[in-house]
């Protein structure tokens, strides 16, 4: 009794999030073992498996291919993708935080993807040398948020979440815009790519940066909303 | 055609083709005649606004499998105008399927409509064969005039050919004609009891069990759906379910009001009354599959109108889904995630539609209903069961059947279902002929 009342305090006083206390999250279908030191996926993430799967569906190639999760946190999303592509193809997970690397490779082991899922510990493309223009798919759901608003999100995001995940330099863009020059050279032709960003400022840059400033690498760059009707993600394919 | 005991003739008036049935008795040397005639006799004499369209024609009610009639050359041009537009049409859908940019949708488009034109493409192959065929034949005799076993030979194989040749032209006139794509489908039959009370309910059941009979001898399965008894133990209504190979296309024109002549049981000094029940004739739907399209579907999330994403931490998944065409809308909130949430709300949806698709239907069977059975007076009548003089005559093809007891047995409808499904055919021949 003692601790339960222990714990309500820390999510009324601390506002520690209900997932960190519970230690999970409901995430699609899956449920994610989750902690501090980790980010807590968000549903506007788990479109990204949707849209996924819609290329999945219509192209043998890409079921079949190398796929990559850029900063994996809980595993979310290399798990998501991994579940659509049975044992044919695989995901490759990076993430510089070893917490998160290792709390991905528990829940990995948890669906019993660790023939399909691999976690790798490093800097976005740093460990994936050998994949160099190989990757059929690449999907990032890096920190976005600008420097300056990070003090004023909500209490439970600021205070009990990690600063690595969330902080993206002075306009949040640092880690997007570097994920997008690794894209030109890490996706084969014809690989399909998916990030997620802070709404429509950050995508109409991201379209633009990608259509005008590297131009001939990409082609049917697209912002898509999320179910809030907010450009939350954008995508594209390797020419 | 030998078993039957009738004789339809084809006569056409200001355009229009009329189905005449005479009884075998009456006629036997005229029939026999016209069957083995071998100068060719019309059936049809041409008026000033229909051009001719077979120079002879010996139909029976069994169809016209002994002999194939000769189609005029004009209708001929006609078709061949046609055949030569659906092999263009095949060979460019052909093409298209083996080109790569062809995008999945399309593909199964020019796939579906290549399935539908497969069958008259079969038999325009065989057509090109035969024509080949002929022609070399047709040269063969040119060539040796002077080699008479050669040439008597190749006479005999040219007639041969071009009796072929009819044939096919013959089936792909038939697979050309317009068809009513309800006709494979299964039917339900509905009879009511219309003026004259308790004899018209006595009346309309006798009607019922001839379908059914009938139904029995084609091999179909019939099914009493519903029924209301009279005091009497007539129908006031009844329906049941007929399923078999192209049971409504044989049915369809049996809906309309039927009309029965006869001394009721119930009339004490034996006079005859005019009853009447109707018939409706609708087509089973094939079982309804609603189909959901991405692009029609909207769906929220209740935010509280901030960045979300990375900004905010919720637990709360709560979905609302909209069908736009319909408008129809479903909140799901009880699912553990967004995810869950909007699967399961697609789930309601789809739901919700198929009901609203199967509602949509029977209000439009029921609108159907009253199109065929019209108002229930008697310009719908359409058949009439004279019992004291024995006989059944269906007014819109002016056939009369003399032995009313083998009908409401269910054993000579054909004799009226053969001679409509002519007339439909005869009526689709003649308006082929006119829309080019
Ligand atoms: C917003 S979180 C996303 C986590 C997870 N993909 C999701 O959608 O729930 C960003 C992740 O990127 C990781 N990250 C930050 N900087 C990184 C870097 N330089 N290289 C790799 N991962 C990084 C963080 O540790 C964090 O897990």
């Amino acid at each position: 009794m003692e601790e339960l009342y222990a714990l309500w305090k820390q999510r009324i006083e601390e506002r520690r999030p209900f997932q960190y206390i519970v230690g999970c999250e409901h995430w699609r279908d899956l449920v994610l073992s989750v902690q501090e030191g980790v980010l807590i996926p968000r549903p506007e993430t788990e479109l990204i498996v949707d849209m996924a799967n819609e290329v999945i569906l219509k192209d043998k190639e890409m079921k079949q291919g190398v796929w990559v999760d850029l900063g994996t946190g809980s595993g979310a999303l290399a798990i998501g993708i991994g579940r659509l592509l049975g044992n044919e193809g695989r995901v490759i997970a990076t993430d510089l935080s070893p917490i998160a690397a290792s709390v991905a490779a528990f829940n990995v082991q948890r669906y019993n993807l660790q023939d399909v899922v691999e976690i790798r510990t490093g800097s976005w493309f740093e460990p994936l040398d050998e994949f160099k223009g190989k990757i059929v798919g690449l999907v990032s759901n890096p920190p976005y948020i600008p420097s300056g608003d990070i003090t004023g999100l909500q209490a439970e995001v600021v205070r009990h979440e990690p600063k690595l995940a969330l902080d993206g330099g002075a306009n949040g863009l640092d880690d997007l815009l570097n994920i997008c020059k690794g894209a030109a050279s890490f996706l084969k032709a014809g690989g399909f790519f998916i990030f997620e960003t802070n709404g429509a400022k950050q995508s109409k840059f991201l379209v633009d940066f990608l259509n005008i400033q590297m131009e001939g690498s990409f082609q049917y760059v697209n912002s898509v909303s999320d179910f809030a009707g907010i450009q939350r993600f954008v995508t594209g394919f390797r020419k | 055609m030998r078993s039957r005991r009738g004789l339809l003739l084809f006569l056409c008036r200001n355009g229009n083709w009329f189905v005449k049935y005479q009884t075998v008795q009456k006629c036997f040397h005229n029939h026999h005649h016209l069957l083995s005639s071998t100068t060719p006799k019309p059936c049809f004499p041409s008026s000033t606004n229909t051009t001719t369209l077979f120079n002879h024609r010996s139909y029976s009610t069994s169809g016209a499998a002994e002999m194939n009639p000769q189609i005029s050359n004009d209708l001929i041009k006609i078709m061949e105008n046609r055949l030569s537009a659906i092999e263009q049409r095949n060979n460019y859908l052909q093409n298209f399927m083996s080109q790569p940019e062809a995008s999945p949708s399309e593909y199964s488009r020019a796939n579906k409509e290549l399935r539908k034109i497969r069958s008259s493409m079969e038999l325009i192959t065989q057509l090109r064969a035969k024509q080949k065929e002929i022609d070399g034949l047709k040269s063969l005799i040119a060539e040796c005039p002077e080699d008479k076993d050669m040439h008597d030979m190749a006479v005999e194989e040219m007639d041969e050919a071009i009796e072929e040749e009819n044939r096919i032209h013959n089936l792909l006139l038939k697979s050309l004609l317009p068809k009513d794509d309800a006709d494979e489908r299964d039917c339900i039959l509905e009879v009511r009891a219309g003026t004259g009370g308790e004899e018209a309910s006595l009346f309309a059941m006798e009607i019922f069990r001839m379908y059914e009979r009938y139904s029995h001898k084609q091999g179909w399965k019939f099914e009493v759906v519903d029924v209301m008894e009279s005091d009497l133990k007539g129908f006031k209504e009844a329906s049941g379910a007929i399923s078999g190979s192209g049971a409504f296309g044989r049915l369809k024109f049996e809906s309309g009001t039927h009309r029965v002549q006869r001394v009721p049981l119930t009339e004490k000094a034996g006079r005859v009354h005019t009853s009447a029940v109707t018939v409706a004739i609708l087509p089973q739907a094939d079982e309804v599959d609603v189909q959901l399209r991405n692009e029609d579907l909207k769906i929220d999330t209740y935010r509280s109108g901030g960045s979300g994403g990375q900004h905010a931490n919720t637990t709360n998944s709560a979905v609302r889904m909209t069908h736009i065409p319909t408008g129809l809308t479903v909140a799901i909130q009880d699912e553990r995630s967004q995810h869950m949430n909007k699967a399961k709300a697609l789930k309601v949806i789809c739901a919700k539609l198929y009901e609203l698709e199967r509602s949509r239907l029977h209000t439009s069977r029921s609108k159907l209903r009253s199109e065929q059975i019209g108002s229930g007076d008697r310009s719908g009548r359409i058949r009439t069961y004279n019992f004291p003089q024995g006989r059944v005559t269906d007014h819109r093809v002016g056939i009369t059947h003399h032995s009313i007891d083998d009908v409401m047995q269910g054993e000579n409808l054909d004799v009226f279902i053969d001679g409509l499904l002519l007339k439909q055919e005869m009526d689709a021949i003649a308006s082929f002929g006119s829309d080019e």
